[in-house]
Parts: structure tokens; sequence; C-alpha cells
């Protein structure tokens, strides 16, 4: 019985999706929609079937991963390492953090027709862009991380002798990690955002080509299959980011 | 069995034991902040592994006091002198070891890392002091997991793990409730007795400072307006008359009964 109400607990979060689904399969059968407003979910997943089988489903899925990580990588790299940078050195900070504040207003995607004037339509102006959106959350997050350490924790690890690389291991990266993880968190879910403006732009392949293209040909299913992964792609990055706090932060009962 | 303390001294020191309390001298001590002096020019000798309580309101000064002692604010003028005579060079340096008001463990080390801070390969040692304050059991556990006195039990053996010889207290029991505050005095009592350092409490606890102390000091407007001797029977009564009136003449005075009166 108990098993029961945990298994309902678990699937409670899925019935109203599921049935959205079925309301909107009923509704295509019935002829309510249609196919070139919305296809039916079994077009849906045909399409999606038929475009695994095929292999092309995973060479765009493949570009646009490498692209996402390597923006990611690129971005949170640089905006781990400038707010590490600017969260423990008061000059840094002075000297920095004013500019990075007046480029932060600026929106990543307005700086398209200037990237594509720079960099053209290849993948330096897609990476470039996706690491511009992605640097600032992570930039932002570990400043205030660093910056937000208890003093009295620091205090105490300097009167037993910790300074230097001990006490930014032991003391002040731990206590800057759970915003850090925020950081993390915020961009991974932007990467995504960022890289489906990206790749509507102009691109020879990738999940956004490949629905921008299906467009051309009135392929509405291949574009629900487009936005359905990239739903899913949200969600994986997600939940690995929250993967990475409930192990780092694992010391910490709110992440239990 | 009668041992040289001299030769005892050498020996426990050439372990890296330091079994014995260190002499604190005060010469002229001063602090202020903002303009407010909330030191002023306090004079004041400790021998050698006498337990001292400071009382006071707060707001006296008795905390500040503490962290001049040990190095966590420069003093304005006088200064701090831990150590006898033959302070020679870094290696003579007392070990000096504090214990804030909350235990100030890192949440994201076990516990036996936390005892273990600042110690190279302690591990050892760490579990050892662990165990004399009675949580060995706890070592692999998140500092989150215990309760107060416990999380200062812990701090009291990352204190004790590097065998310091003077141990400053700023009132670590102040947060704990009543019955384990009494459990805590006994634990600290016991272990000032096995490694004899010298001890400086800070506490707003009148009864604490009576049962602990060899000295009790009351600081009022940043000097020290009393300095009792404290000649009771060690383990102490708190129920025992002596106590009684003691505590009282003390609390008397910190509450400043008597000069209103008059």
């Amino acid at each position: 019985m108990a098993r029961l109400a945990a298994f309902g607990r678990a699937l409670a979060p899925w019935a109203l999706p599921l049935l959205l689904v079925a309301a909107w399969q009923a509704a295509a059968h019935a002829g309510l929609l249609s196919s070139r407003i919305l296809p039916e979910p079994w077009a849906v997943a045909t399409a999606f079937w038929n475009l695994a089988v095929s292999g092309e489903l995973w060479t765009h899925l493949k570009v646009s991963l490498w692209r996402a990580l390597a923006g990611f990588a690129l971005g949170a790299g640089l905006g781990l390492l400038l707010g590490l940078l600017n969260g423990s050195s008061r000059r840094a900070a002075t000297l920095l953090d004013t500019t990075l504040q007046m480029i932060r207003n600026i929106p990543a995607l307005a700086l398209i027709p200037l990237v594509i004037l720079w960099f053209g339509i290849d993948e330096t102006a897609k990476l470039f862009l996706l690491a511009v959106g992605v640097f600032f959350p992570m930039y932002l997050n570990t400043f205030h991380g660093i910056r937000s350490v208890d003093p009295a924790l620091v205090e105490m690890a300097r009167s037993y002798g910790l300074s230097g690389w001990a006490l930014y291991r032991d003391v002040i990266l731990p206590g800057a990690l759970p915003s850090i993880l925020v950081g993390v968190r915020f961009s991974l879910g932007l990467v995504w955002v960022l890289l489906i403006v990206a790749e509507t732009i102009s691109a020879q392949a990738g999940i956004g080509y490949m629905t921008m293209n299906a467009r051309e040909f009135l392929q509405t299913d291949v574009v629900l299959v487009g936005i359905l992964l990239y739903a899913l792609l949200g969600k994986a990055a997600d939940w690995s980011a929250r993967g990475l706090e409930r192990y780092f932060l694992r010391w910490n009962p709110a992440y239990l | 069995m009668q041992i040289n303390p001299l030769e005892e001294n050498r020996v426990s020191q050439a372990a890296g034991q330091g079994r014995h309390g260190t002499h604190l001298v005060l010469r002229g001590l001063s602090k202020r902040y903002a303009g407010r002096t909330v030191l002023d020019a306090i004079h004041l000798k400790i021998a050698p592994g006498e337990f001292v309580a400071v009382v006071g309101r707060s707001g006296c000064g008795k905390s500040t006091l503490l962290r001049a002692i040990a190095g966590l604010e420069t003093p304005d003028a006088g200064q701090v002198k831990v150590g006898g005579g033959g302070g020679r060079g870094r290696a003579s340096r007392p070990e000096v070891r504090m214990m804030f008001q909350d235990a100030r463990l890192l949440p994201w080390k076990t516990v036996l890392q936390n005892v273990a801070l600042g110690l190279p390969d302690g591990e050892g040692r760490a579990r050892e002091a662990l165990a004399s304050v009675g949580l060995a059991e706890r070592a692999g556990d998140w500092p989150a997991a215990l309760s107060g006195g416990q999380r200062q039990r812990v701090a009291l053996a990352r204190a004790l793990v590097h065998a310091p010889q003077l141990l400053l207290l700023d009132e670590p029991l102040g947060a704990l409730d009543a019955l384990t505050r009494i459990e805590m005095q006994q634990l600290i009592e016991a272990l000032w007795t096995r490694h004899g350092f010298t001890a400086v409490l800070v506490t707003h606890d009148v009864q604490e400072a009576v049962a602990l102390a060899d000295r009790i000091l009351l600081v009022e407007d940043g000097h020290l307006a009393l300095d009792l001797d404290v000649r009771l029977a060690r383990p102490r009564a708190r129920g025992s008359a002596d106590f009684g009136s003691l505590e009282q003449k003390v609390l008397d005075r910190v509450l400043d009964i008597h000069h209103k009166v008059n």
C-alpha cells in the first residue's frame, strides 16, 4: 500500500503532461487540429524514429552537443576564473568589475550583427555568442560566492595556521561552491537558449538547422522533434547540474 | 611518584606535547574602536596552568581582550606577551588556541577532518582528541548532523589536538542549554586538569566562572575592576554555601549593586 502510494507520488508530476498529450492526440484524430499547425503526437514519434534510424538525428545532436559543451566550457570557464580572481582580490575587482558589469548589460543576442561581421557565420561566431552569454551567470555567482564566504570561518582557519592555497582549497572554494553551482545551473540553462538562436541564424548542421530546414519544407513533425530535443537536452543539463550539487554539497542538509 | 616539573616540561616539549601552561602578560593593553576606548591600559599577569575567568556585562570589552590575546586584534597600545622569558625565535613560540562562541566547524569537512585542520598528517592524533571529548564514533559525520553541544566538543577537540599551552575560550558555552553547559564545563575542567594548559575563559555566566576558575577578573568600561582568587576545592559543588556566597558576591559586583546602594 505504502509502495503504491510512493509510486503514485513519483508519477504525479507526469500526469498533466501525459493528459495533455492524450488530449492533443484525440483532438488531432478528431480533425480539430490541422497537421499544418500541429501534427498528432504519433506523427511526431514516427518522425523521431525515422530521423533516429536514418542517423540524421544523431549527426545533428552531436553537432549541437559539441557546440553547447564547447561554448559552456569556454564561457563558464572564463567566468569562473574571473569570478575567482575578482572575488579574491579587491585590486582586481576595482580594475575589472565595472567594465564587466557594463558589458553584462548588453544582451548577448544583441551582438549578433557585430559577431557576424567579425567572425562570419561559421562555428567561431556561434561559440563566441554562447561563451559571452554563459560567462556572466558564472562570473556573477562565483564573485558573489567568494565574497560571501563566512569571514568567521576564514578567521578560524587562519588562526589554525591555514593560509595561501590551503586556505583557498579548504575554506574559500568550498564556501563559495553553493553559489558557483547556482552559476553552473544558470549557465547550463542559458546555453541551450543561446544555441537555439545561434543555430537558427545560419548553420549547416545541428538541431536548430534541422528545425529551420524542416520549416522550409513544412515538416511540422520534424520541427516538433527539434523542439522536443531542446526540451530534453535542457532537462538533462539541469538534471546533471543538480547531480553536481547533490554530490559536491552533500555536507549541506539543504541539498540532501 | 615525584616528577621534576622542569624535567617533564623539557621531555614533553621534545615530544611536541607542551603539557604545561604558559605565562601570559599584558602590559598597558589598549584598544579603541571608532574613537571609543574598549580596553584602557590593561595590566595583567597570568601564571602557567592558571584557569582565569573574565566576566563582565556584554559590550564591556572582555571579548576584545581575548581576541587581542589571540592576536586576532592588533592593540592600539601596549603589548601581549605569551610565554615566559625564553622566547627565542619562532620555534619556541607557545601554542595558543582559541575556541569561539560558535563552533566554527567547516560544514564541508567531516568531524574528523575538522579536528585535523591544519595538521598535515594528524589523523591519528585527531582521533585521539575526538575520543577525549567522547565523540570518537562521530568521526565520519558532517557537522550539520551534530547538536550544538557536540559541535562545541568537536571545536574543543580541534583546539586540544594542537596541545595548546594557552587555551582561549570566548563564551564557548553561551549558546548551549543548561544541562549541556554543565557537562561541557566538567569536560573542560577534566581536560584542563589532565593537560595543564593555561586557560582564559570569557563568560557572562558568573556561576560558570566560579565553577571553573582559579581567578575571576571583572572587566568594566575597559578596566579590570576586580581580580578575585577562587579558593574552592575541586571538583566544586554548586550547591555548597561557599560556592553560593562567592557567586553572589561576584554577581553583585558585576551588577554594581553596592555602588548603587552607596
